[in-house]
């Protein structure tokens, strides 16, 4: 945003709540300046780290993230299968930097919401007017017995934070005899990706396809009765890659005995209530939960696993001035089973929530009337993709659910009763927006 | 969308200025996928900033009705009030049109202006870069999006309204539509 935008913006601010235009910055330049620390350098923190300093440039953005480098989960699915380059999805902080964001590489290990202070391994303590968590997920390993981080890193990886894992997964699968079995293990939602474990299959399954392994077996044992997306992969399985007991590609729903409780790394084995099912490559991931810099402090009240925050402004509902973003939190229309999806791109439109909200309550302005909006793109084929689109609104003082402005891409073309095939291009158009979506999110949040 | 968030819309469209403030956050949700100031950093997705407002708003108006086929937008935009997407349409096309750069050669420079023809300059200008109100620049936009535009123009399974287009995309041969595109694309070099 330039210098104008920023201006009008204010302006609007201004008006809004019916205060001197020119008062506006002399008062909060007076103060001294608001500080911020955003927790977590996903795309949901350096959106918000960055957002911060473009529309209000006086404010103290510090973003305290652990790793040097970040690797997006979104289409990492197409690493494993090497139709893409692990690279393609990385990216560093500089782009923040450059917005005056301090970014500082460290580990937060405790947070007092009394005295607003952030405190890192480091050592190093950080005042905060607001705190932004944006942590991600953490892994519940003892959930699945015989399972731990160890495993994951070695023999079992689950591949659900994109990193060397994701590269291990990869190797593993390369590896893989013509005839093996590749087991996905989906814990119970609402899991961090809907739709990835789904797609992850179909891309192991293209790879098997044109790699010598055409009597691979790719079978998902899920914890979970239905899942994102699942007319428009079930469609795409069977015809790209075959779906069911005599497919490539396999299915077994809770109902049908699919949650996995137990694996055996010894013997390869995965244990659900009455079978066991041996892998050759076993992708197992373990339920998780918000972040624990969120949940050590307590933020996760819903079922002990999600942190629950305001409407209006992503604040946390248990302490004042943190937000909690990202796949840590829980939102949406609940009722109606119609939650956030656990996305990035839900994730940053979240952060510009927070974001507007912020800066207007900086400048003692009401707060402006926040959307949500999701998109995300599933690619199951280099010339095949398809989406899904969420759209939320606040009245009074709750989510909604726009029907309307969400939905998936259309499985059939025509009528009910005498349906047609959605043309390809369809399909095709949206394997390369998926791609663009891609370059696009990771340009607005770290560039 | 709801009768009191209908209700909500029109009261701001009424000209106050939480309209403009609104507008600002519900353009924000846009820079995901088009880029801050709607400048786009992915190839298959266009810039959409500094664009005329009339195509803006007709495209978006088209998609919501049904008129034009498209393979994502149809379904976001259906989610927006028409004053809403009026808005949205003002906001991206007071924006900067900043053409992207794109590597190209002279070469391929001269492949691709002796396969467009001076249709495309009558609407969109001899370099992209002069449309009518209701065309887009295209000078410095996308090659590849713009490649995937011209296939949904000359595929019979896509709706799109603008007649044309289709027959002037049409004379195009299938493998000179990749040369076509980059010849504007490549115009902000």
């Amino acid at each position: 945003m330039n210098a104008f935008d920023r201006r009008t913006f204010i302006k609007a601010l201004a008006a809004a709540s019916g205060a001197s235009i020119l008062s506006i910055p002399n008062a909060h330049a007076a103060k001294t300046r608001a500080r911020v620390v955003v927790v977590g350098g996903g795309y949901g923190g350096a959106t918000a780290a960055k957002y911060l300093r473009l529309l209000d440039a006086s404010i103290d953005v510090t973003l305290i993230e652990r790793e040097t480098r970040y690797t997006s989960c979104p289409l990492s699915n197409e690493v494993i299968s090497g139709e893409r380059e692990i690279k393609t999805l990385q990216v560093g902080y500089k782009g923040l930097l450059k917005h005056g964001v301090k970014v500082v590489h460290d580990e937060v290990t405790e947070v007092d919401p009394a005295k607003k202070i952030v405190t890192t391994a480091g050592g190093k303590h950080f005042a905060y007017d607001a705190l932004v968590l944006s942590p991600g997920v953490d892994f519940n390993y003892a959930a699945v017995e015989g399972y731990s981080e160890q495993l994951a890193q070695t023999k079992l990886p689950h591949a659900w934070k994109a990193g060397p894992q994701t590269l291990l997964l990869k190797k593993q699968l390369q590896a893989m005899p013509d005839g093996g079995k590749f087991i996905i293990a989906v814990p119970k939602g609402p899991f961090r990706c809907p739709p990835g474990p789904y797609e992850r299959a179909a891309q192991v399954a293209l790879y098997c396809k044109y790699h010598g392994k055409k009597k691979a077996k790719v079978l998902i044992l899920d914890a979970n009765d239905s899942f994102s997306k699942k007319p428009l992969f079930e469609q795409a399985w069977k015809e790209l890659y075959g779906y069911g007991p005599d497919g490539m590609i396999e299915w077994t729903s809770a109902a049908n005995d699919g949650a996995v409780t137990r694996v055996d790394a010894e013997s390869m084995t995965c244990f659900t209530g009455f079978g066991d099912h041996k892998g050759d490559v076993i992708n197992l991931i373990p339920p998780h939960h918000a972040g624990k810099v969120a949940k050590n402090l307590g933020l996760a009240t819903f079922k002990d696993k999600w942190c629950e925050v305001k409407p209006e402004s992503m604040e946390s509902t248990k302490q004042k001035d943190i937000y909690v973003i990202g796949d840590a939190c829980v939102g949406g229309e609940l009722a109606t089973n119609n939650a956030f999806p656990k996305s990035a791109h839900m994730a940053m439109t979240q952060a510009k929530v927070v974001v507007a909200n912020l800066i207007a309550k900086f400048n003692g302005l009401p707060p402006p009337v926040p959307v949500y909006t999701n998109t995300c793109y599933s690619v199951v084929a280099p010339d095949w993709g398809f989406s899904v689109v969420h759209l939320y609104r606040v009245e009074n003082g709750q989510w909604v659910y726009i029907k309307a402005g969400s939905g998936i891409s259309p499985v059939t073309f025509g009528t009910k009763e005498a349906p047609l095939p959605v043309p390809r291009i369809y399909r095709k158009l949206e394997a390369e927006y998926a791609d663009g979506w891609l370059r696009n999110v990771l340009a607005d949040a770290f560039a | 969308m709801r009768k009191g968030a209908m209700a909500v819309a029109l009261f701001w469209a009424a000209g106050s200025a939480m309209a403009a403030m609104d507008i600002e956050v519900l353009a924000r949700t846009c820079n995901n996928c088009h880029g801050v100031g709607g400048i786009s950093a992915g190839t298959s997705m266009p810039s959409i900033g500094g664009l005329p407002r009339d195509y803006l708003k007709n495209v978006m108006k088209q998609w919501k009705y049904d008129e034009r086929g498209a393979a994502t937008m149809n379904r976001i935009v259906k989610g927006f009030s028409d004053d809403e997407i009026d808005a949205l349409a003002t906001h991206f096309s007071k924006k900067r049109w900043v053409p992207v750069p794109q590597k190209t050669t002279a070469a391929l420079m001269k492949k691709g202006k002796s396969v467009t023809f001076e249709n495309c300059e009558d609407c969109h200008g001899a370099k992209g870069d002069d449309p009518d109100e209701d065309a887009p620049m295209i000078n410095g936009q996308w090659a590849k999006y713009m490649t995937l535009e011209l296939e949904k123009y000359r595929d019979d399974g896509f709706k799109m309204p603008h007649r044309k287009m289709k027959k002037n995309t049409r004379k195009l041969k299938q493998a000179d539509i990749p040369a076509a595109a980059h010849f504007f694309g490549a115009q902000g070099q």
